[in-house]
């Protein structure tokens, strides 16, 4: 393999980890704050697709910005999805299997929101921009990936900015790090894990969109992706947000260059399989320890 | 309290009787088939009820056993073993699969755990769909010996889902059920108190796996043909816990009227509204965790005060 | 006679956070021991690890001459070694008699067939044999406690560890466990006792051991104990010097 071809490689699987980024910071915003692990996620990936889909079908929206104008949107609905649901299930500084349980029948509705109102053939994206290529001397770079990378790192920078700057980064940050003591200190958990929901949502919603632009989707589009982020937190770091950036990393390359011993038709299966042996070897142990660690409070 | 719980297995027993007879009423295919399905279902919901509901692991990856066991039966049927230790087999390939999966992933708790169900039912699918031995994504045949006769098939699901239910009593009973309800109330008291966790969940997996297997042989031989998108989806892992869960999660009747209500209308409801039945369960799923842990089976204690077979309805929450 | 159990430089390090430094200390067979220290001590954390709830990182836990180190907290229990909860844990969807069951059926080291005489006898000894049939859930912290210790005599222990199975009880109640100790310890169980009530911890205990920031500060008699100025420093406020008298507090009716 040649040295340009190693480097169209790495620089497809950089690309790729961009988004993978993007569509795991809302579930870890989410787990983060509440311990909750939400597999409607999946379904508001899917609902993102279909509005920046329906935004550009209906109205010549192009896709970016319906991406841009999801933000909003999603995060309203996410903050009523908390108000309604998920408000009423006990939370502990444990992820518990109610919340699971109820997510995942959420997850279940939406899909068949999607199945009702969009049928279950495939739908596309298809700008000018999509065939596009940008040639570096031997180097091809699609344009769209790099524009969906350009917005993903601009989305994760506009997160660490909010988390280190405003009053709402910096409660989510110490609920994240200890629920009981941020409450002590005068945390409003209630708004903020509400908000948190929110954010989370939001940011599954635009990840929704930017997908949409690299992939053609239907109502079960999430679950795939869905997979990933689990593997993509679990492997960086349940609760942190470099982590997110290391395990999506991880992931895309291994994706990318397993192209190379596995035939095409195994792929689906290295999220999976890599889903469980992250969970078994490392945070079996992160995990574990957490477990053991509050076994004694 | 004891008059209850034999009663319950009174009314079950003639519930059985009546079964047993029914052939004799003349009975349309279409309802022999659909008694048939029902019985495949009950089974593998109260499998999945021993290790979910009584031991509180929560695990999305049903599918596997149930698949195995189809791909086993049917491939050793074309070897030429006749029915029953097909079965045997099916039920056998599902219990060491049980293991190999239960060995890494009993170590994670809860929801970690669920998910790493989900990514294991997953990769097998895929596997599976590219394994050509078995006929990959286009599927495998059972070939023919014989006219096809219904009430086989029907008296072998309904031998099979009684034993089902009489293991799930036997388990209930006894000190390994104990065991199993310490551990999901409370693992680490449990451990605190001389239970071996480990140990325990891989039994209750390995005989939910066993019974799951047996089913999925009984389905492909009845069905003759199976494939991968069939019986690997994700969609039957995870019918295979709504079952338990809508009906009664944690009790002895509950996984069986999920499986009634599921095998019975399911078809139904896929045929008259095939756009809404995920719509259906997960609000139902949604209502049931929000509202009534304790599913139908907590819905009539408390309308009608009937101890449908347990004795505290709220043993069943699958919390943490 | 030898140490039924032996301590020997136990250290304990939560990435990077040293919980427990260097622990030893010897106990005798039969006697109640008692392990006070201020708050964050580690003393939950030493009893987790002599339990097999938590691993050590170093250090080897010596009982009845075996090493346990690297058990598993359900293998100690065979070896004979309970432990009791600071938070009671029951068993929420089960009754109190059935949480007993469980300390009976897996916790003695000969397999015992369950006959239900024994669990209404050991809750009658603990004093809530009325509340056999209830939801272990519906239990007042004090009767909470009480199970507890119900399900850890159920196993039969030969060290019982108690982990503040006093604290949050009322002065009568506090009595009632403490004279329960007492006979538990006239069976023959050794007792390592946790606890933050200093006076009860001191008219009950033979011997006392003093740990402070992870570190074994002190041990000896209670009274050696109490008077030790480096274990008054410890406890600013010297609670350990406002009862200079041992006093026994009265036996009050139990249950």
């Amino acid at each position: 393999m040649s040295a340009t071809d190693l480097l169209n490689l790495l620089i497809a699987a950089l690309l790729l980890a961009g988004v993978y980024a993007v569509m795991s910071v809302g579930m870890t915003i989410i787990y983060g704050v509440m311990k909750i692990v939400n597999l409607a996620h999946a379904g508001f990936l899917m609902l993102g697709a279909y509005f920046v889909y329906e935004l550009y079908t209906h109205l010549r929206i192009d896709p970016l910005l319906g991406v841009f104008l999801g933000f909003p949107v999603f995060f309203f609905i996410g903050m009523a999805v908390h108000r309604i649901l998920v408000r009423r299930i006990p939370i502990s500084d444990q992820p518990t299997l109610t919340s699971l349980l109820l997510l995942f029948g959420l997850w279940l509705v939406l899909q068949n929101l999607g199945y009702l109102v969009w049928g279950n053939s495939d739908r596309a994206i298809l700008t000018r921009r999509t065939l596009d290529v940008l040639q570096i001397g031997p180097i091809g770079l699609p344009t769209v990936r790099l524009v969906v990378f350009a917005v993903a790192l601009a989305a994760l920078a506009g997160l660490e900015f909010v988390l280190h700057k405003t009053w709402f980064g910096r409660a989510v940050r110490a609920l994240m790090q200890n629920n009981d003591a941020g409450r002590i200190v005068g945390v409003n958990v209630d708004r903020t894990a509400r908000v948190a929901f929110g954010v989370g949502i939001a940011f599954a919603g635009a990840a929704g969109g930017l997908l949409a632009m690299l992939y053609s989707f239907s109502p079960d589009f999430g679950g795939a992706f869905l997979l990933r982020a689990f593997v993509i937190i679990v492997l960086g770091g349940l609760e942190s947000f470099a982590g997110v950036a290391i395990g999506s990393l991880i992931l895309a390359l291994v994706e990318t260059f397993a192209i190379l011993a596995l035939p095409a038709n195994y792929q689906p299966a290295i999220a999976f399989s890599l889903l469980v042996v992250a969970l078994v070897v490392l945070p079996g142990g992160v995990a574990g320890l957490w477990n053991r660690r509050r076994r004694l409070a | 309290m004891k008059f209850v719980r034999n009663s319950g297995v009174f009314g079950f027993a003639l519930l059985v009787a009546i079964l047993v007879a029914l052939p004799w009423f003349g009975p349309s295919p279409n309802a022999v088939r659909l008694l048939f399905v029902t019985f495949v279902w009950v089974t593998v919901s109260i499998a999945w009820n021993i290790l979910g509901g009584f031991g509180g692991q929560v695990s999305f990856g049903f599918a596997v056993f149930y698949g195995l066991g189809a791909y086993a039966a049917a491939l050793a049927v074309n070897s030429g073993l006749p029915t029953v230790p097909a079965l045997l087999l099916a039920a056998g390939v599902a219990l060491v699969a049980s293991l190999v999966i239960g060995l890494p992933t009993f170590r994670l708790r809860g929801p970690y755990f669920a998910i790493a169900t989900i990514g294991v039912s997953e990769a097998v699918r895929v596997v599976m769909t590219n394994v050509s031995l078995t006929g990959g994504a286009s599927g495998y045949r059972i070939l023919e010996t014989g006219p096809f006769r219904q009430l086989d098939h029907f008296y072998i699901s309904l031998a099979l889902a009684v034993l089902a239910v009489a293991a799930s009593v036997q388990v209930r009973r006894s000190r390994f059920g104990l065991a199993l309800i310490a551990i999901r109330e409370d693992e680490d008291a449990a451990s605190d108190l001389g239970v071996n966790p480990f140990r325990a969940k891989l039994l209750a997996h390995a005989l939910a796996a066993a019974l799951t297997g047996a089913a999925g042989g009984v389905y492909a031989q009845y069905a003759g043909f199976i494939h991968p998108q069939g019986v690997f989806a994700f969609s039957i892992g995870v019918a295979i816990l709504l079952m338990p869960i809508i009906g009664g999660v944690g009790t002895i009747w509950g996984p069986v009227i999920g499986g009634v209500v599921y095998g019975l209308i399911h078809d139904e409801l896929v045929a008259s509204f095939p756009q809404l039945h995920l719509l259906i369960y997960g609000s139902l799923l949604i209502l049931i965790v929000l509202f009534e842990p304790a599913g139908l089976v907590g819905l009539l204690d408390r309308s009608f005060g009937i101890l449908v077979g347990s004795r505290r309805i709220r043993a069943a929450n699958p919390q943490t | 006679m030898p140490p039924i159990l032996r301590l020997d430089r136990v250290s304990k390090n939560f990435a990077g956070l040293k919980a427990l430094k260097e622990v030893s200390f010897e106990l005798e067979q039969g006697g109640i021991y008692g392990l006070i220290g201020p708050n964050g001590a580690g003393k939950t954390t030493l009893l987790s690890i002599i339990a097999g709830s938590l691993r050590l990182t170093s250090g080897a836990v010596i009982f009845e001459g075996r090493n346990l180190v690297g058990t598993k907290s359900f293998r100690t229990v065979r070896a004979g070694v309970i432990r009791t909860h600071q938070v009671p844990k029951p068993f929420r969807a089960l009754s109190v008699l059935e949480n007993v069951e469980v300390g009976i059926r897996f916790g003695r080291r000969e397999r015992s067939a369950g006959d239900p005489q024994d669990a209404a006898r050991i809750l009658e000894w603990v004093g809530i044999a009325h509340l056999a049939h209830n939801s272990s859930a519906t239990l007042s912290v004090g009767d909470q406690k009480r199970l507890e210790l119900a399900r850890a005599l159920a196993a039969r222990p030969i060290l019982l560890l108690c982990d503040e199975i006093c604290s949050g009880l009322t002065e009568a109640e506090t009595a009632c466990v403490l004279n329960l100790l007492r006979k538990i310890e006239k069976g023959g169980t050794t007792i390592l006792y946790v606890e933050h009530n200093l006076r009860a911890i001191m008219s009950v205990s033979r011997h006392v051991i003093v740990m402070n920031y992870g570190q074994k500060l002190a041990e000896g008699s209670p009274e050696m104990v109490q008077n030790d100025p480096a274990v008054i420093e410890a406890y600013i406020g010297g609670q350990a010097s406002a009862d200079g008298r041992q006093r026994r507090p009265g036996s009050a009716a139990c249950g």
